[in-house]
């Protein structure tokens, strides 16, 4: 038994005695082509790294790009089968309404969390005693491992737990029976979405938080002086000021959202309910061991997250200001290949006001 | 930093930094021609290290064991490995445990090429793995062998028939659990229902589950509950029983509308989650399955012949045969089976290692699935914790059954879970309806090549 200890920690020590050589190697060598000590010592320190990211990110990257194109049971050897597994996609009942369930999963946790998350971040922005107390109290559930908060939301969202125990007098004043939750296939959707607002306390809340801290005084006094009431100036300046972090909690948000796996893959949901895309493709992968086809649904899903990310980012001059940037004349300026022209379709008049040279956005700080 | 400003003195001058370099790309030889990470096949040096770590001579192969028993398990199952390695002098078996993911983890070994010589498979897993080529067909190994594990005639035809592929046995099974009825005494005196026993069949089984749901705190709900079920007892037992199959003889059907599937489909639909015989299914989502029983909220649950459920404390538990159905008495065997890796360096080594450890694991584990050892002296050996249940379990050898597995066994029972079970559990369709809709759809993935 210690003997496969003692193997184990052999291997582990060989690699670390192999990196380090390959290290020195790489410094004499970079040394020995007269690259100056700092490029070297860059490249060698970074080299572990390089090496894990190679073998394990970039190579299994690269290598479920050829499996897609193949038949792959994992126990025999690749078959090609050209593009029979996407062919194989485009029919699969189950890959649509995974994608589907996915999609409206993103779709309402994502605002819901970001609201959540910058309603915290104000409260925590106050001038209140102790609140170094409640910031860090506010992150406590961030650290609790996902698989924890998977099985205590299963408890929570049971048919006699605490959400329905506390909710039961507003169930019995609008008519409705006690939801089942994950129970009922009908309830599935909205717990996960209960589930992911723990989300709310945590990363997001600290980023919107250093985003607050970051925005001038002077603007509120400004706009105190102006006249301006408490919503004026959360509408007019912390919006606003704060829309490039709100962009990146979106953008990061949306991405994490549609990567849903550790909690979903904890609590049991019925078998005939579609569940999240990541799941499906790990079920099809390691239960069923269609290697193949899973590949080329992680491919197809890939494309789908680049492209509303992209959508995102094509998004952002319309709502994300940069105090660097003049907004308007600036991307009138750049002519019609400055971004925001592929958003005609959700702006309409847009290009209109682009071509007549009238700035593209009217003020400062639209949203 | 140390090394580096060590390293940066030497390499000041051209030849000395030729020299660093030849000794590094030495360094690095000598690190390749290390066993890699994770590794695998065993070299001459891993086996001499095992050996002598043992205090053995050093001429022994070594055989690893990849197995998913968790610590307590592992440290008796090294007990055998003690015994049975200090008595051959050819080979060395070295346990592997794996306690969790086992079945990803092994596939992964088995395509990374660094599985195991021997490992532990479930039932469902055999000849999936043996119709890809990946395991050792044991037949002609095991013929000249005369010892008592390797006499395949020995062994239960229902269990070697779950590790048979194309004629071809790829496992020595180790265990066979058939499913008994445990019963809570208390709660059968409460109600005044008589124990059940070898009378009992389906309709007396169901009055009595419902005599046994009772209401004990007069809130108008049930807080005991005749039985308890959610997929498991499993289903196909049940068709077993009405005389059907849900996978015909030839792998290659679903008979699933049969009148026979039909009418087990029925009983089993009439009784799950409902509260007049059984636990609804949000209860089993907040109190548990078998915790239930455990707890005296439960009168009775069909477990594995060798849980734990008739030693808990604080309850007078008693265990009885499962009822019989309309065409007999059939019971589930859970089975297991060590196989073979067919890529083993050792292949020799590793099938004579294989009839030793079966024989060593069917004097621990219960129940040995052997005919011989079909006897009550042999089981209380392994279980002496079994004394009152001996007898039942014994009779239950003589009518178990294990599923009947077929290549694409995965992809068949998610599918019948997902179109066929689970609808059916949550009345979203009577068996008439469901069934025939849902055949075709099986069969298709029957009848896919692979």
């Amino acid at each position: 038994m210690w003997s496969w200890y003692t193997d184990a920690l052999r291997d582990y020590a060989a690699t670390v005695v192999l990196l380090g050589a390959l290290m020195l190697l790489v410094y004499a060598g970079l040394r020995a082509l007269g690259r100056n000590r700092d490029t070297a010592l860059g490249w060698t320190f970074v080299l572990p790294w390089l090496v894990g990211f190679l073998a394990f990110q970039l190579f299994p990257f690269v290598a479920s790009l050829y499996l897609a194109f193949t038949d792959y049971d994992v126990l025999t050897p690749p078959r090609w089968v050209g593009l029979a597994n996407f062919a194989r996609l485009l029919d699969d009942p189950k890959f649509a309404a995974s994608l589907k369930f996915t999609a409206l999963y993103a779709l309402f946790s994502v605002p819901l969390g970001i609201a959540g998350s910058l309603a915290c971040a104000l409260l925590l922005n106050r001038n209140i005693k102790g609140v170094g107390f409640w910031r860090t109290l506010y992150y406590v559930p961030a650290v609790i491992p996902a698989v924890a908060t998977a099985v205590l939301w299963r408890w929570l969202l049971s048919t006699d737990g605490l959400v329905n125990s506390i909710l039961g007098p507003v169930y019995a004043l609008l008519g409705l029976d006690k939801p089942r939750w994950f129970l009922d296939p009908e309830t599935v959707l909205p717990g996960f979405v209960l589930m992911s607002l723990w989300g709310v306390f945590g990363a997001n809340t600290v980023i919107l938080l250093a985003g607050l801290k970051n925005i001038p005084r002077e603007l509120y006094d400004a706009a105190a002086v102006d006249g301006a009431s408490g919503w004026a100036r959360f509408r007019h300046v912390t919006v606003p000021m704060l829309s490039p972090t709100l962009f990146y909690v979106l953008v990061t948000g949306l991405i994490g959202a549609l990567q849903m796996f550790t909690q979903a893959f904890f609590v049991e949901i019925p078998r005939t309910t579609p569940t999240f895309l990541q799941v499906y493709i790990y079920q099809e992968a390691f239960g069923l061991r269609h290697m193949g086809y899973a590949s080329a649904m992680a491919w197809v899903f890939l494309l789908v997250i680049l492209a509303l990310t992209l959508l995102v980012f094509r998004s952002s001059p319309l709502w994300v200001y940069y105090e660097s940037e003049v907004r308007g004349e600036d991307r009138a300026a750049r002519g019609a290949k400055a971004p925001g022209r592929y958003l005609d379709l959700l702006r309409p008049g847009l290009r209109r006001r682009l071509r007549a040279g009238a700035p593209a956005v009217d003020d400062q700080h639209v949203a | 930093m140390g090394i580096l400003t060590w390293w940066n003195r030497r390499a000041r001058s051209r030849w000395a930094r030729t020299l660093s370099l030849l000794i590094a790309v030495a360094v690095l030889a000598t690190g390749c021609s290390l066993p890699s990470a994770g590794g695998g096949q065993p070299a001459g040096s891993s086996d001499a290290s095992n050996a002598s770590g043992e205090g053995s001579g050093g001429e022994k192969v070594t055989i690893r064991l990849a197995t998913w028993a968790h610590a307590e398990e592992a440290k008796e199952l090294q007990a055998i490995l003690d015994r049975i390695n200090a008595e051959s002098d050819r080979w060395q078996i070295v346990h592997e445990p794996i306690p969790s993911d086992y079945a990803t983890k092994i596939q992964t070994m088995l395509a990374g090429n660094t599985a195991p010589d021997l490992f532990w498979l479930a039932q469902e897993d055999v000849i999936p793995f043996a119709a890809t080529g990946v395991l050792l067909k044991l037949d002609e190994h095991l013929q000249g062998d005369s010892r008592p594990a390797a006499n395949l005639g020995d062994y239960f035809e229902p269990i070697l028939g779950a590790f048979t592929y194309e004629g071809g046995v790829y496992g020595l099974p180790w265990i066979a659990q058939p499913v008994v009825l445990y019963y809570n005494k208390t709660l059968f005196d409460e109600a005044g229902v008589s124990y059940p026993d070898e009378t009992w069949t389906w309709e007396t089984f169901k009055e009595a589950a419902a005599k046994l749901t009772r209401d004990t705190n007069g809130d108008g709900e049930p807080d005991v509950y005749g039985f308890t079920m959610n997929g498991w007892p499993p289903f196909a037992m049940f068709v077993w029983q009405a005389g059907g199959d849900i996978v015909g003889e030839d792998g290659r059907t679903a008979p699933i509308d049969s009148p026979e599937a039909l009418e087990a489909a029925r009983f089993y639909q009439e009784l799950i989650y409902n509260p007049k015989y059984t636990v609804p299914e949000e209860v089993i989502a907040e109190q548990g399955f078998a915790d239930m029983f455990k707890a005296g909220k439960v009168a009775m649950f069909m477990g594995g012949a060798s849980d734990d459920l008739d030693r808990v404390p604080d309850l007078d538990v008693g265990v009885a045969p499962v009822p019989s159905g309309p065409k007999g008495r059939v019971t589930f065997a859970w089975t297991a089976a060590t196989v073979v890796n067919a890529k083993s360096p050792h292949v020799e080594e590793a099938v004579d290692a294989l009839v030793a450890l079966t024989e060593g694991i069917h004097h621990w584990k219960i129940v040995a699935p052997r005919k011989s050892l079909a006897t009550r002296e042999h089981l209380l050996q392994s279980e002496p914790r079994k004394e009152k249940a001996a007898d039942v379990i014994l009779q239950s050898l003589e009518f178990m059954r294990p599923l009947r597995i077929v290549p694409q066994y995965k992809a068949f029972d998610q599918a019948l879970w997902e179109q066929y079970l689970d609808p059916l559990f949550h009345k979203q369709g009577t068996p008439d309806e469901l069934a025939p809709k849902v055949r075709p759809e099986l069969e298709k993935i029957l009848q896919q090549s692979s």
